[in-house]
């Protein structure tokens, strides 16, 4: 995998680049979060973007699936360009799966109503279909069990695991991770990443930002440096903690390793 | 031994009610005699004196004695709570989300609305509407009549009326059949639609049957109801349905008061709900319109109730103000019976009394309802 | 809390950054059908509205108000003893201006301390701020006859200036006690209107019986709010029980009933020889009914102090008396500014149900003006509702944008 510090290529599990980001520039008034930001995700790939508070990295994510609105450049998602097109936006948001760092469930549905709406409202699934579905998900993120609760008697491990199966229940091409862990405590941080190492292994395509460096090890294709707006570097896991280039990237992993 | 907490306690309880209980004994003795001394009854037995004046609307005469006129009072009162309070909440809540509307001129003008009747003086608004507005209607002799449905003068609003024909018992319970029948299917819809996943369009579909029932049995009973025409009859109106026009200015002041401060309610309301929860609703691809309905509605709801029923009660506690123009409810009763020479403070008991329960029963509403709506956490 | 519209932007069609006015017209206004319906409607009425009126303020007689000013101020205050109000409004401006001119210094001081940024208020922002206040005043003087109000006005904005600065410049240890001179003006306000030979409030009338019936009323309801507030958090179950049932029973009542047993029942209620002025006895009633609602502000405000802070005083040894008066108190005090606020805003526009009782503040004073023989049966009460609702507005609008100024400031400077 060659490093090249200001763009990357996909890497070739399938061949395909399933998000593509040419030119990306976001500005905040007179703030530049993203500066030329060029990158492509390819199918069942698992990106791990990390640097600095402040860097960009949540700013690019959540360009992703239009949270933000990116002022120049193009963004392409399964796809689909992203435009001002509302029926675009919803189609990129139907495809991307999203989980945020402070959960967002919807405190006054059950657990399963969290992960059945959408499917119902969106893809007009039927009310059975839909739990059926919805229940496979608990599964797969070990607490099927607490289907009938509400988020609020749930600890923050548990309704994060919701979030992902609530996300999964759309049956994204993309999941979109923003920082997860970091409102966790720490012995509910490994199982989240449990959830999220099996749910790489299963071959999602994945974008996270996180600061865990032991899921990147563990499963990631591809790790992504951003600072200041920009991509600094980019590299497998090996490459980067063993032998990163740039000075910023070994500032950066001096503080945190 | 007087250093210990619980007899300081105890004594401090003893001392609280010695007090209080000489205060109320002297206040009593005050009473009582001050009564005496000016003739007045001490008890309640002069409700049964004639109330002495005429009151509109009614048809109650003056020589009706003075419990039956509360009655009517409360009645009155009653009138303006149950018509008022829907519509507030109505206003209240369009105008609160309008004012949050992308529409710039929408949610400017609703703004202007809210931010000039809050903070008028409600009393001024009713002396306005009443003066700037029904007082310059015509008087009765040259009422605005529109084809003898409606007839607008300076005292009344009267609308076309219903009355009952042959047959009428009969489409009656049609109706309450068609009822029945409208839930069905709404119950049947909502099914199909859980078991398909196709939208449902169950408002649509029971009106819709409700509807039909309704026109076919209308036709085919032969018109089981007929048209009152209001009619002017040398002072008075016949017919039809007549509302005083003080009436309609307490209500139109106080409704368009208390739907501004509604309106900041809900606002509030909306804007306290956390954004990550739109954002996860973008997220998961829901239109605006199905997040309103499914994840930012319910949670501000929760928020906006508490305050909103105590806009209620303002509103209910605000129908006194009618006194000002003439409108006979409790209130204003109250006063002219006391300007009548009743004695005052019997009389000022009962009205207290009277809003009191009106206020412990919206409370306990409240209650309920607060209870019934808490998001359920650990 | 600011209009902005976190909820609505999203799902509708994203809006680049406007290319000209035009383009935002198109993108606000008229971006779907639904919309473009809406924005004709409403500029219809708009324009239908200012039109009307335009048209009503330019046709309008506003002789009944010139030639009455003087009871829409003060009421039926003697034409002789005008220089008591007058200086009576130099004593508050002065008031007015100490308080503030203080208070900015705290801020600032507490800025510089936290090395805060801290941006000097211009008088363009006090232009901005209070605009709806200066609008009124000119409003008020433009119905004068004589030169001679607006410029005694000019003089208690000078002062009111002066005093401002003043406040500014005090060393700290001195704006300490700004409270007591507070206190103090105030009561020099009351001897200026009453004191030597003046008259009391059973005579005051007007927009100045208005607001003489706000300030006194929250005034003296505060400490009997206050003992009610803490009655009702008290251990004690009879202490409880008492304040309880006061507190529901009177926030149950609509004010008028208690305006009623002050008028006609109070009498009863007192020995023979006790015959309080009308004023007094609404002011009893006002005070009564106001200390309930004062009593559930403070609840509130009580309740946000964190029990953390009891459990800390506690595990220093602080006895229970001494936590509340320098822990629990001022925290919980400074909470409820907001609401008090909100509360002394209410009562402004409830002082005008005394007009139902024949007391003569401002809103009677437009049926009085009615129905005098110059003006009667002309339909004038437009003109006098439109001024009356005037007064109370900018009264009340202002209040409630300095309050909700006053949230922000303290949530950010808090210690």
């Amino acid at each position: 995998m060659t490093v090249q510090a200001d763009y990357s290529d996909a890497t070739q599990a399938s061949g395909e680049a399933i998000i593509e980001l040419q030119d990306v520039d976001k500005f905040f008034g007179h703030f530049q979060a993203l500066k030329d930001i060029n990158m492509k995700v390819g199918l069942q790939e698992v990106v791990v973007v990390i640097g600095p508070s402040g860097g960009g990295k949540s700013t690019l994510i959540r360009c992703i699936n239009r949270l933000e609105k990116h002022d120049n450049g193009r963004i392409v998602v399964d796809g689909i360009d992203l435009s001002d097109d509302v029926r675009n936006i919803q189609e990129v948001r139907r495809e991307t799966g999203m989980v945020f760092q402070s959960f967002n469930l919807f405190p006054h549905l059950t657990v399963l109503d969290n992960v059945t709406l959408a499917p119902r409202q969106v893809r007009n699934m039927a009310k059975k279909e839909a739990e059926a579905l919805a229940m496979q998900m608990l599964t797969r993120v070990k607490i099927p069990e607490q289907a009938r609760k509400y988020p609020g008697q749930l600890s923050g491990g548990q309704q994060q695991r919701v979030a992902i199966a609530r996300a999964l229940a759309m049956q994204p091409k993309v999941m979109l991770f923003d920082e997860p862990t970091s409102a966790l405590d720490p012995e509910m941080i490994k199982e989240v990443l449990d959830v999220m190492v099996e749910l790489a292994r299963g071959g999602m395509t994945m974008i996270v930002v996180t600061h865990e460096m032991s899921f990147a090890r563990a499963v990631a294709n591809r790790v992504v440096f951003m600072a200041e707006g920009e991509i600094v570097e980019v590299g497998t896991p090996e490459h980067f903690f063993t032998d990163p280039q740039e000075t910023r990237t070994k500032l950066f992993l001096s503080q945190i390793l | 031994m007087w250093r210990d907490l619980r007899v300081l306690r105890v004594v401090v309880q003893v001392l609280a009610v010695f007090v209080v209980g000489a205060m109320a004994y002297v206040l009593w003795f005050n009473l009582t005699n001050n009564l005496r001394a000016a003739g007045l009854a001490t008890d309640f037995d002069f409700l049964t004196q004639p109330i002495g004046v005429d009151i509109p609307g009614s048809g109650l005469s003056p020589g009706a004695p003075i419990w039956r006129a509360l009655l009517v009072g409360i009645k009155n009162t009653l009138a303006l709570v149950v018509v008022g309070i829907p519509l507030v909440t109505v206003i209240g809540v369009v105008v609160g989300i309008a004012r949050l509307s992308t529409n710039w001129l929408v949610a400017r003008a609703a703004g202007l609305y809210v931010e000039l009747l809050r903070n008028i003086p409600p009393l001024l608004i009713i002396f306005f509407v009443f003066n700037a507005v029904i007082l310059r209607f015509p008087i009765l002799q040259e009422s605005i009549n529109i084809s003898d449905l409606l007839i607008i003068n300076n005292r009344y609003l009267a609308v076309v009326g219903f009355t009952a024909q042959p047959n009428f018992g009969p489409f009656l319970l049609i109706l309450a059949i068609a009822l029945l029948i409208s839930a069905g299917v709404w119950w049947w819809r909502t099914r199909r639609s859980e078991r398909t996943g196709e939208p449902h369009h169950r408002v649509l579909w029971s009106l819709g049957v409700f509807g039909v029932v309704a026109i076919v049995a209308f036709v085919a009973l032969g018109a089981p109801i007929g048209l009152s025409r209001p009619v002017l009859d040398g002072r008075a109106l016949e017919g039809g349905y007549v509302g005083l026009a003080s009436y309609f200015a307490v209500l139109l002041a106080l409704v368009l008061y208390t739907a501004s401060h509604v309106a900041e309610i809900v606002r509030g309301s909306i804007l306290a709900v956390p954004k990550g929860q739109t954002e996860a609703s973008n997220a998961l691809a829901l239109t605006s319109f199905q997040r309103l309905r499914h994840v930012v509605l319910p949670q501000a709801m929760r928020v906006a109730i508490p305050p909103v029923i105590s806009q209620y009660l303002n509103f209910t506690k605000n129908t006194s103000l009618a006194i000002a123009i003439g409108y006979a409810e409790i209130t204003r009763l109250t006063f002219q019976t006391i300007g009548n020479g009743q004695p005052a403070p019997q009389m000022i008991a009962i009205l207290m009394g009277a809003y009191l329960v009106f206020s412990l029963i919206i409370s306990l509403l409240v209650n309920v309802i607060n209870r019934r709506l808490e998001l359920v956490t650990r | 809390m600011t209009i902005e519209t976190p909820v609505f932007e999203e799902s509708v069609v994203e809006v680049e950054p406007a290319r000209g006015p035009m383009d935002w017209v198109r993108k606000n206004l008229f971006n779907n059908w639904y919309n473009t319906v809406l924005t004709l409607a409403m500029a219809a009425l708009f324009v239908w509205a200012a039109l009307a009126l335009a048209r009503w303020l330019l046709g309008a007689d506003f002789e009944i108000i010139r030639v009455n000013l003087r009871l829409f101020m003060i009421g039926r205050f003697p034409a002789d003893q005008l220089w008591r109000p007058w200086v009576a409004t130099f004593l508050i401006a002065i008031l007015i201006g100490v308080v503030g001119g203080s208070l900015a210094a705290t801020a600032r001081d507490r800025a510089v301390e936290a090395g805060l940024p801290f941006t000097e208020t211009t008088f363009r922002q006090v232009l901005s701020r209070f605009w709806p206040i200066i609008a009124l005043v000119v409003v008020i003087l433009a119905f004068t006859t004589t030169i001679t109000p607006t410029l005694l006005t000019l003089l208690a904005a000078a002062l009111g200036v002066g005093a401002y600065f003043l406040g500014r410049v005090l060393p700290r240890a001195v704006r300490r006690w700004t409270w007591g001179l507070a206190l103090l003006l105030i009561v020099a306000t009351y001897l200026a209107l009453a004191g030597f030979g003046g008259l009391g409030w059973d005579d005051w009338g007007g927009l100045q019986l208005n607001l003489f019936l706000t300030v006194a009323g929250i005034m003296i309801a505060f400490p009997l709010g206050l003992l009610l507030a803490l009655g009702r958090r008290s251990s004690l179950p009879v202490v409880r029980t008492i304040s309880v049932t006061y507190i529901e029973f009177v926030r149950g009542v609509p004010l008028i009933t208690l305006l009623l047993a002050g008028a006609f029942a109070l009498g009863f209620l007192l020995p023979s020889d006790v015959r309080p002025g009308f004023v007094t006895r609404m002011l009893i009633a006002i005070t009564l009914f106001e200390a309930a609602y004062i009593a559930e502000v403070v609840r509130g405000g009580l309740q946000a102090v964190p029990r953390g802070q009891v459990e800390a005083a506690q595990a220093v040894g602080l006895p229970t008396r001494t936590t509340m008066r320098l822990v629990v108190l001022p925290q919980a005090l400074r909470a409820t500014i907001p609401a008090m606020v909100g509360q002394f805003i209410s009562l402004f526009k409830d002082t005008t149900l005394v007009s139902i009782l024949g007391v003569t503040e401002l809103l009677d004073a437009t049926f009085i003006v009615n129905s005098q023989s110059d003006f009667l049966g002309q339909g004038l009460f437009v003109v006098t509702l439109a001024f009356a609702g005037l007064v109370f507005w900018v009264g009340s609008y202002t209040m409630s944008r300095e309050s909700r100024r006053l949230e922000k400031r303290l949530g950010v400077g808090e210690r």
